[in-house]
């Protein structure tokens, strides 16, 4: 009996040494961040760095300058883990910062206004998209180089892969189209039109020569089998068998869909129509409307937790939240007054979400579970999205 | 003599001066030498590939560092010469008649007293050497551009960095310094404060914002203008008229101001002209619901005039002024609006509600946005009293939406009303309605209500069906089919059903075909019954 105490007194401080003989190790290695699930990202726009948020703690543990005026847009993290990126707006550059290290290893010279941003199953390659340059940069992550740029888009917004990284598709959000890019020759070889232009647009100059908010991105559910691309001056999503890569089925939802967002579970995808401030409710076994329901403003994002939906209002100051059972209005959450609400991630646990705050630079942690909400402070000036790796609510604006 | 010795005067001043020269020169710079008196030949021969002499070629020879260039031309035998190049690296270069680069060669060293010899041929490989010279200095050329376009980009700012007056929580102590954190024995007050963000923007970025900054100051006017045609043709009866034809035009104007935090005012000035059938014909309910409308011809009117405001973190809204309190309840989704939808009241409002005028009055509304709503009100019922306590309409009412049997969305509503323009007497009245859609093109609703007269309770109730996203002609088009029967306690009676297709045009521009069928059974009367096939010309913008 002894012995056996002995042995286990002996082998905790064993044990204890190792693990602090590594922690000093990665110390003195310059690493930051061990573990790439264990923060949020937060991209702050006009303090123009990424900063880096303990998931646990909630502290701000690292934030790396990207230098003046470059604006990041987008952070996200490389699906292996290894770097963090991002395009910034204003300096027409990607930037490519060592999660580990928290330096900023690379930076690359991209096309106009760099915004949304996706990485290639493999972690192989990142698509920038440029939606003032038309087109997608093709940044190879082995050699940190930009390797192409790919012409031919209209308002290129997000960028999606099939599951399997053989092909990307391409919201243009000033056309009517999705552009699909063969990821192995990197180079536009389709252009899916989701639904024609009614023929009394002629009588409306004004609504379909203005304007075109087309379409934002091409959504893939979450069983991979067809994509969702939503189309904001038609009210239709359009659903793409990415086997033929054709439109199999339109939806009409409400007025101006903003862009669809799957939920988890692979049951419903929601539409914020914007134009009537509602949200449509996609049954995706059906493809068709399941509920139309209230919304509010100017909503930005959705963000699926705990059976519920919730749909950010940026210019309300709320997030309207959803039973995803019963289909039905579950209140809203008052997160300020004269508040700017931004984007915001969820948890890979599916128990918070972590939403940006751009007025008092702040992100506002929801309790999915109970709807209370955590104020972090002070996170770096206007944070206008945050990330998670692996989470499945990683968007933008 | 004196010319020898002025001789001598003369040469021992200028070496005085010359030695003091070099003297008060070594003092001030120690020996540093000037690169450019120390200088250095080029020379050689030119020759083609095939060995002869190329003659008049001009040689050019450019200073690596300062870019000088000299220049020389090759003699009959192809010799050229440099003769005193100043000390450094030199580009050679020559170029043929036609422009292109035959020969180069680059950092050929010229030192100081020495002479180099650079004998140069003109072959395919000097030529191929020049091109690639030159490529490579395209190149260069190329990133350096690239990355003074880069520079410019990340260095220059577009826009002046922005302000905005931002509310913050401060920690303000007993001493009256304000401390950014919590600080003990510092109370939390609410201050605002200037920032400054720097944020490049595009200018069509900054007038965005301006444009959008100035139309929250300002008031939004807006119209909905409607002209309906009606005919109407005798199918039972033979009251007068037998067939006629009829217009009313109709001009709303709104304007709306957001004056406070969640504080909106709304006015709606109205003006009408024309002949509905209503004025006319006697039914029991409105065929035309513009006639509603209809306080004096050709004369603007002050239809509602109101404040309404939020509290309670948004979900409890107050609506006080001169209001249409009806507006507020039984808010039908598929038929409720005159100017879009059916347009016969019957199919537009519960006819038991029962308030025929606006007046001055308050409405409620607690939306609890989980699908419940609540909404009381009271409006002056007529003008007429001098006291609201004589001319008091009250109205109450739960709606509540969901999704029930895996159909899409539904509301479902229940209403109560009172009424004291009776001298005397309460006179109250029930209702519910809903709005449900069976599939998302086809929508049900209906609606029944029941008002207390002195000879019992009359009843209504309507019912019908709407489509829309779905058998339509244009995306956004909409139409239905519905029923009203009205059954009064006096012996009136009416059966009205009309079905509608509502083309939308444009945006702003609607364009609807209506088909009205009516039968009424009037007091002591005869049945008469009417067909009225219309058209209705919408504007809203």
């Amino acid at each position: 009996m002894r012995n056996l105490i002995r042995r286990n007194i002996v082998a905790g401080f064993v044990a204890a040494a190792t693990l602090a003989t590594m922690a000093v190790g990665l110390e003195a290695q310059g690493v930051k961040i061990a573990d790439p699930t264990s923060v949020v990202m937060i991209v702050n726009r006009d303090s123009n760095d990424i900063a880096f948020m303990d998931i646990k703690t909630h502290k701000i543990v690292g934030s790396v300058f990207l230098g003046n005026n470059v604006n990041p847009h987008m952070v996200m993290m490389s699906p292996d883990g290894r770097y963090v990126v991002t395009g910034g707006t204003r300096a027409n550059k990607a930037y490519i910062i060592d999660t580990k290290t928290l330096q900023l290893v690379k930076t690359i010279p991209v096309d106009i206004a760099p915004e949304h941003l996706a990485f290639s199953p493999d972690s192989r390659w990142y698509y920038q998209g440029n939606p003032d340059g038309d087109s997608i940069s093709v940044i190879d992550m082995q050699s940190l180089s930009k390797i192409k740029t790919i012409p031919g888009f209209v308002e290129p917004l997000n960028v999606t892969f099939l599951p399997d990284g053989s092909k990307a598709y391409v919201g243009n959000y000033g056309a009517h189209w999705v552009g699909v890019v063969d990821v192995r020759r990197h180079e536009l070889i389709k252009k899916i039109q989701i639904a024609e232009v009614p023929g009394v647009a002629k009588l409306d100059p004004s609504k379909y020569l203005g304007e075109i908010h087309g379409i934002n991105i091409a959504m893939p559910s979450p069983d991979g089998k067809y994509l969702y691309a939503a189309d904001g001056t038609l009210g239709i999503v359009g659903v793409i068998d990415p086997r033929e890569d054709a439109v199999i089925k339109h939806i009409r939802v409400g007025k101006d869909p903003w862009r669809i967002y799957m939920g988890h579970d692979g049951k419903y995808a929601i539409t914020p129509n914007n134009g009537d401030n509602t949200i449509s409710i996609i049954d995706l076994k059906t493809n068709s409307v399941a509920a139309t329901l209230e919304a509010g403003p100017n909503m930005t994002g959705v963000n699926f937790a705990q059976g519920k939906a919730f749909v950010i209002s940026s210019t309300s100051g709320f997030v309207y939240v959803y039973d995803m059972n019963s289909l039905k209005p579950a209140g809203r959450i008052k997160m300020g007054t004269n508040v700017q609400l931004e984007t915001a991630t969820t948890d890979t646990k599916e128990e918070k979400l972590y939403l940006a705050e751009s007025t008092n630079h702040e992100v506002l942690i929801i309790d999915a579970k109970t709807n209370a909400v955590e104020r972090v402070g002070h996170v770096g000036l206007y944070p206008w999205g945050t990330h998670i790796m692996d989470s499945k609510d990683n968007y933008c604006h | 003599m004196m010319r020898v010795r002025k001789r001598f005067c003369g040469f021992g001043a200028a070496m005085v001066l010359i030695c003091g020269a070099v003297g008060a020169s070594a003092q001030e710079k120690p020996a540093q030498m000037n690169m450019a008196d120390h200088r250095g030949a080029l020379q050689g021969r030119v020759r083609n590939g095939a060995g002869a002499p190329v003659a008049d070629t001009e040689v050019l020879a450019i200073n690596a560092e300062n870019g000088a260039e000299f220049r020389s031309t090759t003699d009959a035998q192809g010799a050229y010469s440099f003769g005193a190049l100043p000390v450094g690296k030199y580009d050679v270069t020559l170029t043929s008649t036609a422009g292109l680069t035959t020969f180069r060669r680059r950092g050929v060293d010229v030192a100081m007293d020495g002479k180099v010899t650079l004998d140069i041929t003109l072959d395919a490989a000097s030529a191929a050497e020049a091109a690639e010279f030159e490529r490579q200095q395209l190149l260069e050329k190329i990133a350096t551009l690239e990355k003074r376009v880069g520079d410019l980009e990340t260095t220059t700012v577009l826009s002046e960095p922005e302000t905005r007056v931002r509310r913050v929580e401060v920690y303000v102590d007993p001493s009256g310094v304000e401390h950014e954190d919590p600080t003990p024995g510092a109370k939390k007050t609410v201050t605002y404060r200037r920032e400054r963000t720097y944020r490049r923007q595009t200018i069509s970025e900054k007038i965005d914002a301006a444009i959008e900054e100035a139309a929250t100051h300002r008031v939004t006017v807006g119209v909905d203008a409607a002209m309906a045609t009606q005919f109407a043709t005798q199918t039972r009866g033979d009251i007068e008229p037998g067939n006629a034809a009829y217009a009313l035009a109709s001009a709303d104007l709104f304007f709306t101001a957001g004056i406070a935090q969640n504080t909106l005012f709304f006015a709606d000035i109205v003006g009408l002209s024309g002949a509905p059938p209503d004025s006319e014909i006697p039914t029991l309910t409105l065929i035309n619901g513009y006639t509603a409308r209809l306080v004096e011809q050709n004369s603007l009117n002050l239809r509602e005039a109101w404040l309404r405001t939020e509290v309670w973190k948004n979900r409890l809204a107050l609506t006080a002024g001169r209001l249409d309190l009806t507006n507020y309840f039984d808010a039908n989704a598929f038929a409720n609006d005159e100017s879009t939808q059916f347009i016969s009241d019957a199919l537009v409002n519960n006819q038991m509600l029962g308030l025929a005028v606006n007046g001055v009055g308050v409405a409620s509304e607690f939306d609890a946005k989980n699908g419940l709503k609540l909404k009381f009100g009271f409006q002056q019922s007529s003008p007429e009293p001098t006291s609201l306590g004589d001319s008091l309409f009250t109205l109450s009412e739960v709606g509540y939406t969901f999704t029930p049997f895996s159909l899409p969305e539904g509301t479902y509503r229940v209403w109560f009303r009172t009424d004291n323009s009776e001298p005397d007497v309460i006179r109250q009245g029930v209702g519910f309605s809903f709005d449900q859609k069976l599939s998302p093109a086809v929508g049900l609703f209906a609606r029944y209500g029941q008002a207390e007269t002195d000879l019992g309770h009359d009843r209504f109730y309507s019912l019908g069906v709407s489509f829309q996203h779905g058998f339509i002609l244009n995306p956004e088009d909409t139409w239905g089919v519905g029923y009203a029967n009205m059954d009064l306690k006096t012996g009136e009676r009416e059966h009205l059903i009309e079905g509608y297709y509502n083309l939308l045009l444009t945006e702003k521009l609607r364009l609807s075909f209506h088909l009205t069928g009516v039968v009424d059974t009037p007091v002591g009367g005869s049945k008469f019954g009417y067909l009225f096939p219309g058209i209705r010309f919408q504007a809203a913008f």
